[in-house]
């Protein structure tokens, strides 16, 4: 077992301005309990810092934005990030931030991810660690690891300089002994435990890890409780230490907040883009593709809209994936300014290989490039814009049709299943048949109509109650137009129904 | 027009001529006059050996717009290109039709021969994003062939030069179906045919033709299935 231990200590800051531009300067802080809880850069070099007063922290820093605490994204962040992460392995687990009464956060949200499974795919340790910092430094997650044998050790590595000093050159992970070294080695205030029973540590002056294994165990539990040997235990490894495994929903989410919401639509295209990327790496490694991205503009208290964004097919190619985007967004008016944006992706669907086969071939790749046509025109005209047809097996000339999906393109050999009566059928069919005017038994549409032959007898749905009989012919206009019209036998009334176009 | 900005894609390298003046030569917006011995045979076939025949590349030019100007529908307009759209989609090719007047009907189009999966039917609000559509159709090197009916508002001269240039770069068929008081205005369209009725034939009076004759008339039969008189019923 090879645990690693991501801690996520500007969770809290994180939640609330990941969205904004890296060069974004203002001075902005997080806080709680008017206590600030986190600052970021600007703020912190202004000596705002967490555990400050808000009234002492806007003394330092005039133009300070402070922004509530919000738990509930907290959340879902470390949710987003926990499927993010479960991308490189199967064993997840994430834990929330734990505040004590009064208190700084005693403890950070963090990640726990297994990943002795995971080491040979991405070409060893040192490869893995790296590509999980570059990926976290680009979503703009500040971050530190630890790695140990079990969750527990790994967490208390983490904040041991000494380790992360190490880690940042490893390249294989040591033996037990040297993890149990390092552990006994570690200031006893790194124990995973309350301020109160740290205290009471240092009252007893057990200031290393060490000095506290070599007290019996029975004397430990007097003072500290079952709980701690418990822990003590799990630490060294001598007990095994379950960890909540993480589900991932089958479904990608992530969202961006805003502090000041955006009031164009041309401002949402950064942070899209930055969702499109994570959706694109993550879907990449789980093999998954969707066939749709819902944009979910949020406008707070005014309520939300969707801008489904439509795919017909596998592609993980953020460039294009942005494209579609922006091509929707254009058409959006934004009702309100946006506060936060999401992207949604529900039914993630496994990539089957024979789906990515079809593009090396030639007749593949025109394929692709006519799926790529498509995509464009529904963003940009919508979906109901397009359509296609397919015939459908009905007496009814009027169902003998139906609309198709303009995915129907995608089946490329498919023949047509059901063949068409053999009588000759007018191009263009009317939406819904046109009275014809009568006068004196002659008809009248556009002119005189007559009727060079017929009729036709379609008599259809008899067993139920909306019979439709009619006598259908071929009749000329005055100006030699052709015009497929039939005589309701329940009404004798004349309609037109089509032109031989 | 939004969008993007129609670029000149360099044609498929079996007909890049090496010269820059055979280059030009080649272009079906090019008017030469003697081009008929050069080019003995660069148009699709039209299906009708009695219209290719008066056609400068014997069939609808390629890559390039061609304008039917009609009023009165019904009259075989959409029957003179089915004979080329089932050809085309047939090979594979797409076929889009941009607001066409009615429901095309799939039984009749599969009696002519169009396999029905290779056809897209697009319905865009408005004009400016019916010409981005088709623009970006007919540039798109994957459409065998696109059909657009003009709506109510005419589209500009340069519009109509975009959609000209966009069907040579996606080398695509462009047929464009606008009523016949566009006659008296100017267009950038390789040809123009003007479709009437003459009884129960389909008179074609070919208005415009680059590179080639124009003038000419030509009477095309139509369907004698369709046009067959039975017994007067009625």
């Amino acid at each position: 077992m090879l645990w690693l231990c991501i801690q996520l200590p500007k969770l809290p800051l994180e939640a609330l301005t990941r969205a904004h531009r890296a060069s974004d300067g203002a001075a902005v802080a997080v806080a709680q309990n008017s206590l600030v809880i986190e600052a970021n850069q600007t703020a912190a070099a202004q000596n705002v810092e967490p555990g400050l007063s808000i009234a002492t922290a806007c003394a330092y820093c005039t133009d300070l934005q402070l922004l509530e605490r919000d738990p509930q994204r907290e959340e879902q962040l470390l949710q987003q990030l926990a499927q993010w992460a479960y991308s490189f392995t199967p064993v997840v687990s994430p834990r929330s931030a734990e505040r004590e009464q009064n208190q700084p956060d005693s403890n950070f949200a963090c990640l726990y991810l297994e990943i002795s499974g995971s080491l040979k795919a991405h070409h060893g340790l040192a490869s893995l660690l790296q590509q999980l910092g570059k990926e976290l430094r680009k979503m703009r997650i500040h971050h530190f690891m630890g790695l140990g044998h079990s969750p527990s050790a790994a967490h208390l590595l983490s904040q041991l300089p000494e380790h992360r000093q190490w880690l940042a050159e490893a390249r294989t992970a040591p033996t037990p002994q040297q993890w149990r070294q390092w552990i006994s080695f570690a200031p006893s205030k790194l124990l995973d435990c309350n301020h109160k029973a740290i205290a009471k540590l240092y009252a007893c002056g057990i200031k290393r890890v060490s000095q506290l294994l070599a007290i019996p165990l029975s004397e430990v539990g007097g003072r500290f409780g079952r709980g701690f040997i418990d822990y003590l235990a799990r630490l060294n490894g001598t007990r095994p230490d379950p960890v909540p495994s993480f589900e991932p929903p089958a479904e990608f989410h992530s969202e961006l907040f805003f502090p000041s919401p955006l009031d164009n639509s041309e401002q949402l295209l950064f942070p899209a883009g930055r969702l499109v990327r994570e959706l694109c790496r993550q879907l990449q490694r789980r093999q998954l593709y969707s066939q749709q991205l819902c944009w979910v503009l949020d406008y707070g208290s005014r309520g939300h809209q969707q801008v489904p964004v439509e795919i017909s097919r596998p592609l993980l190619d953020p460039q294009r994936l942005i494209a579609l985007t922006k091509l929707q967004f254009e058409r959006v008016e934004l009702k309100e300014p946006v506060q936060t944006l999401t992207l949604k992706c529900q039914q993630l669907r496994p990539i089957e290989s024979h789906s990515l086969r079809e593009d090396f071939f030639d007749e593949g790749s025109k394929l692709h490039e006519s799926y790529q046509l498509i995509d464009k025109l529904k963003a940009r005209l919508g979906h109901q814009a397009l359509s296609g047809v397919t015939l459908k097996e009905s007496y009814l000339p009027e169902q003998a049709w139906q609309s198709a999906d303009s995915l129907t393109l995608q089946s490329k050999a498919r023949g047509h299943q059901l063949t068409p009566v053999n009588a000759p059928r007018p191009n263009w069919l009317l939406p819904r048949p046109d009275r014809i005017q009568q006068r004196d038994h002659k008809l009248f549409y556009d002119g005189e109509l007559q009727l060079l032959q017929g009729p036709e007898r379609i008599d259809g749905y008899w067993w139920q109650h909306h019979r439709h009989a009619r006598d259908y012919y071929i009749a000329r206009g005055a100006h030699g137009s052709l015009y497929w019209v039939f005589q309701d036998l329940a009404s004798e009334d004349w309609y037109l129904h089509g032109v031989y176009s | 027009m939004p969008g993007q900005q129609a670029s000149s894609k360099p044609r498929s390298p079996g007909q890049e001529p090496p010269q820059p003046l055979q280059q030009l030569l080649t272009r079906p917006d090019i008017w030469q006059l003697a081009s008929g011995q050069r080019h003995p045979r660069s148009g699709i076939s039209t299906g009708y050996r009695g219209l290719d025949a008066l056609l400068a590349g014997h069939g609808w030019p390629h890559a390039a717009s061609t304008e039917l100007l009609v009023d009165k529908a019904g009259i075989g307009e959409m029957s003179l290109l089915l004979p080329t759209l089932a050809e085309l989609t047939r090979q594979g090719r797409m076929v889009i039709l941009i607001n066409p007047p009615h429901i095309p009907y799939a039984p009749a189009l599969v009696q002519a021969g169009v396999q029905l999966e290779k056809l897209l039917i697009l319905h865009p609000r408005g004009q400016r994003d019916q010409l981005w559509a088709a623009e970006q159709s007919l540039q798109s090197g994957v459409c065998g062939a696109l059909i657009q009916w003009q709506n109510r508002e005419t589209p500009a001269d340069k519009d109509l030069r975009r959609l000209q240039v966009a069907a040579r770069d996606g080398d695509c068929l462009h047929f464009h179906f606008r009523p016949g008081s566009c006659a008296q205005t100017p267009s950038p369209a390789a040809l123009r045919l003007q479709l009437k009725s003459d009884g129960e034939q389909l008179a074609l009076h070919l208005f415009k033709q680059l590179s080639g004759r124009s003038g000419q008339r030509v009477h095309l039969a139509r369907n004698p299935d369709l046009v067959r008189r039975d017994q007067p019923l009625h």
